[in-house]
């Protein structure tokens, strides 16, 4: 799915009716919230139409008009919130704050009221506000959920810099050379800490990494002996 | 699932997440699950006059694949429990 804030067009019939789900791929329809306006960024809202939450997006049909759709992925949302402070924003509303490519700093559109073309992904902000604001905890619960739906894909590392070292293993089928793999093994634990931040993936390397190669084991301890090793001289 | 653990542990606890859009918001730590989402009540944004749209929101989801850091209460962290939980986790155990 497109990183950011898009337009949504696709509606089923004659298009009253519900947004177009990817069911092949398993996505369906979690919620449906009638009522609700959308304001983007800075802009003022635009009213009325209906929330859907599907179970990998989140699209706002207008209700006016058969042809204003917005979607954004759950994958896109960086954070979602109840915003109740009327000295942050005049009506509760769901405020969520959207991830674009270029991800600059105060990239929201600052053409607060004119119907100017606006760019969607560069959107960063965006907020839901239902008529019936005792569905806000509700919402924000849905919101959790499918977030958690969609937790960041395992990229499948095919350039050259992407080879994480995962075991030794892996270590003894690339290289015959005890030494490189060694240096290999003591270059990769810290970069795989660091590169943390909340990055999912850090759970996963670290329980992968294993410290049982016997060149680690004290000398009268090896029982054995690779075949593939070449120093067997002791 | 080391980090997962070491969050939950912290429930309850007075946290500041940086985003990496540089948004810094603080707030007591709710929950957390294995991806590293993060739940937060009370929060409040560090610097408002870079961010007045987020003031004071009750709660809020952060998805942790946007998490940069999470600034710790000094009391909460046992290095040294920390190290022996990190050696054993390398070690597969």
């Amino acid at each position: 799915m497109v990183i950011g804030l898009r337009q949504f067009m696709a509606r089923v019939g004659t298009g009253a009716g519900e947004p177009v789900l990817d069911t092949d791929n398993g996505e369906e329809l979690v919620h449906v919230q009638p009522s609700v306006s959308i304001a983007l960024g800075n802009r003022s809202p635009d009213t009325p139409g209906t929330l859907y939450i599907t179970t990998k997006q989140v699209v706002w049909l207008s209700d006016l008009d058969r042809a204003k759709g917005y979607a954004v992925g759950f994958l896109s949302l960086s954070l979602h919130a109840v915003s109740r402070d009327p000295e942050a924003y005049p009506s509760p509303c769901i405020y969520t704050q959207i991830e674009t490519e270029a991800d600059e700093d105060d990239s929201e559109d600052s053409d607060s009221e004119c119907n100017d073309v606006l760019d969607l992904s560069k959107v960063t902000e965006m907020r839901l506000i239902p008529s019936d604001a005792s569905q806000l905890d509700t919402l924000f619960q849905i919101f959790c959920e499918c977030a958690e739906l969609n937790p960041e894909p395992i990229e499948e590392g095919e350039e050259g810099g992407h080879n994480w070292v995962f075991s030794t293993d892996q270590l003894e089928d690339e290289t015959g050379e005890g030494d490189d793999a060694e240096c290999h093994f003591h270059q990769n634990p810290t970069n795989l800490i660091g590169h943390s931040n909340g990055d999912h993936d850090l759970a996963r390397t670290v329980l992968e990494l294993q410290i049982h190669d016997q060149r680690f084991e004290d000398a009268e301890e090896m029982e054995r002996v690779s075949d593939s090793s070449h120093h067997q001289h002791q | 699932m080391l980090f997962f653990s070491y969050f939950k542990d912290l429930v309850g606890r007075e946290v500041t997440v940086e985003l990496k859009n540089d948004l810094a918001i603080r707030g007591t730590l709710h929950s957390v699950d294995q991806y590293l989402n993060i739940k937060l009540e009370n929060t409040r944004v560090v610097d408002q006059d870079k961010h007045p749209h987020m003031l004071s929101v009750r709660n809020c989801f952060i998805r942790g694949s946007v998490v940069r850091y999470v600034q710790l209460p000094p009391d909460g962290v046992d290095i040294e429990l920390l190290h022996d939980a990190t050696r054993r986790e390398a070690r597969g155990g």
